[in-house]
């Protein structure tokens, strides 16, 4: 267990939770090592449902919450929890978070719910939310989890937000569809943003403006 | 042995627990979610029927357009919903739910056909879990209006239209989606019940 919490928190280990351990668990899931940018994984949905920023930050939402509240359950139940059963266990935990969320927006964001389709429910399959559980909450207690969980969320939502911000100015000419005044009267929306295409541009560009102000990795780490 | 016993019990509970949770919440929203499917349901209904909705969204003006404007109208099992506007609007519709098995699942929709029967005034879906980007896009308006003014029936007068991307052009035939065959011939079977049972209620 010490060891997994050393590789899991690096050199912060014995530090308190607001002091080294927290933040840096915040750094690294949120950019460090951002779940969409840096470690490619959630790339269907960031594709699928990135046509308009709107749909971005649900989705965004969604993936915090389900993040968070998974995270939370598989840590509290990390010691008790047998070790030939834990993935199936995750995904029950991360199946009803999910659901729930998936409910509440059925029942009061029924013209959201109807844009994202399917992929609220696909949430489930995303490979950040089971991977952070493994990963992460199996080996570290309950509010570090928390932590996590915003922050591979958040890291998930603000890449999502940036490319549905620009799919959406550069695809409809519109933000949050309203028209923005002095751009939307003069320019012409280029339908190729809104379509699937547009969506594989703008995560490339996204990804390696990340990758360039990150800087190459580390050669101890490769 | 004991390990065993100790897993089944986990999971046991685990999985009563989960079952629970979203037992509750299930019908918690259960109204919620009741009403919002019927009205998606009245919007479906008056947009085949293309009844002038002015601009009109919320639930509630959605639902005193449809008792204004559609009666309801009962033929052996077929349910049908009529918009007669006032005699110099040549507008008027008759609408049958349409419904059968999709690629991944149900398919849910509304055909409208002009009083005579001859001609398709619109057609919408409002459940459907087709491939998103290909038979999904059933649903976008680009597809759904190449059925307004599509014929009945073919050249030899049998009642039936093709959603076809091969053979020649017909009165009764439209492009279908490529990458959607699968979807589109099953949505093309479903209208044609549909436009069967309409037909047989008008002899």
């Amino acid at each position: 267990m010490a060891d997994s919490q050393q590789l899991a928190c690096g050199p912060c280990a014995s530090q308190g939770l607001c002091g080294g351990k927290g933040l840096l668990t915040l750094k690294e899931g949120a950019w460090a090592n951002n779940p969409l940018a840096i470690q490619m994984l959630g790339i269907c949905s960031a594709l699928a449902v990135t046509n308009r920023l709107e749909n971005s930050l649900v989705m965004g939402g969604a993936l915090i919450f389900v993040c968070v509240g998974s995270n939370l359950l598989v840590s509290l139940l990390r010691k008790v929890t047998p070790h030939r059963i834990r993935m199936i266990a995750e995904v029950a935990i991360i199946a009803t978070f999910v659901i729930l969320f998936d409910q509440f927006l059925k029942a009061f964001y029924w013209d959201m719910s109807k844009q994202l389709g399917p992929y609220v429910g696909l949430i489930i399959t995303n490979c950040i939310v089971m991977g952070r559980a493994e990963a992460f909450a199996l080996q570290n207690p309950p509010m570090l989890s928390i932590v996590d969980g915003i922050a591979n969320g958040v890291g998930y939502a603000v890449v999502l937000g940036i490319i549905g911000f620009f799919r959406e100015l550069l695809g409809a000419g519109e933000i949050l569809g309203r028209e923005i005044p002095g751009f939307s009267s003069w320019y012409t929306p280029n339908q190729l943003m809104i379509l699937a295409p547009g969506a594989f541009f703008a995560l490339g560009i996204v990804i390696g403006i990340f990758n360039a102000i990150k800087g190459p990795e580390p050669e101890e780490n490769k | 042995m004991k390990g065993n016993v100790y897993t089944l019990c986990y999971a046991a509970v685990l999985g009563s627990v989960c079952a629970l949770l979203l037992t509750a919440a299930a019908s918690f929203t259960a109204p919620h979610r009741k009403a919002n499917a019927e009205a998606e349901e009245t919007l479906n209904i008056l947009l085949a029927l293309n009844v002038p909705l002015d601009g009109k969204s919320s639930p509630d003006e959605l639902a005193d357009i449809y008792e204004d404007n559609v009666t309801e109208g009962q033929r052996g099992d077929v349910t049908t919903y009529v918009y007669a506007p006032p005699p110099p609007d040549p507008n008027g519709a008759i609408a049958v739910r349409f419904a059968g098995p999709g690629l991944w699942g149900p398919i849910k929709g509304f055909l409208a056909l002009d009083p005579k029967r001859t001609k398709i005034r619109g057609i919408t879906f409002y459940e459907q879990e087709e491939t998103p980007g290909l038979g999904g896009d059933i649903v976008n308006p680009s597809f759904r209006d190449k059925f307004v003014g599509l014929m009945t029936r073919d050249e030899a007068g049998n009642p039936g239209i093709v959603i076809s991307s091969r053979g020649e052009d017909a009165p009764n035939k439209v492009d279908g989606i490529s990458g959607a065959t699968m979807t589109c011939d099953k949505v093309q079977e479903m209208l044609n019940e549909a436009i069967q049972s309409l037909v047989e209620e008008k002899q």
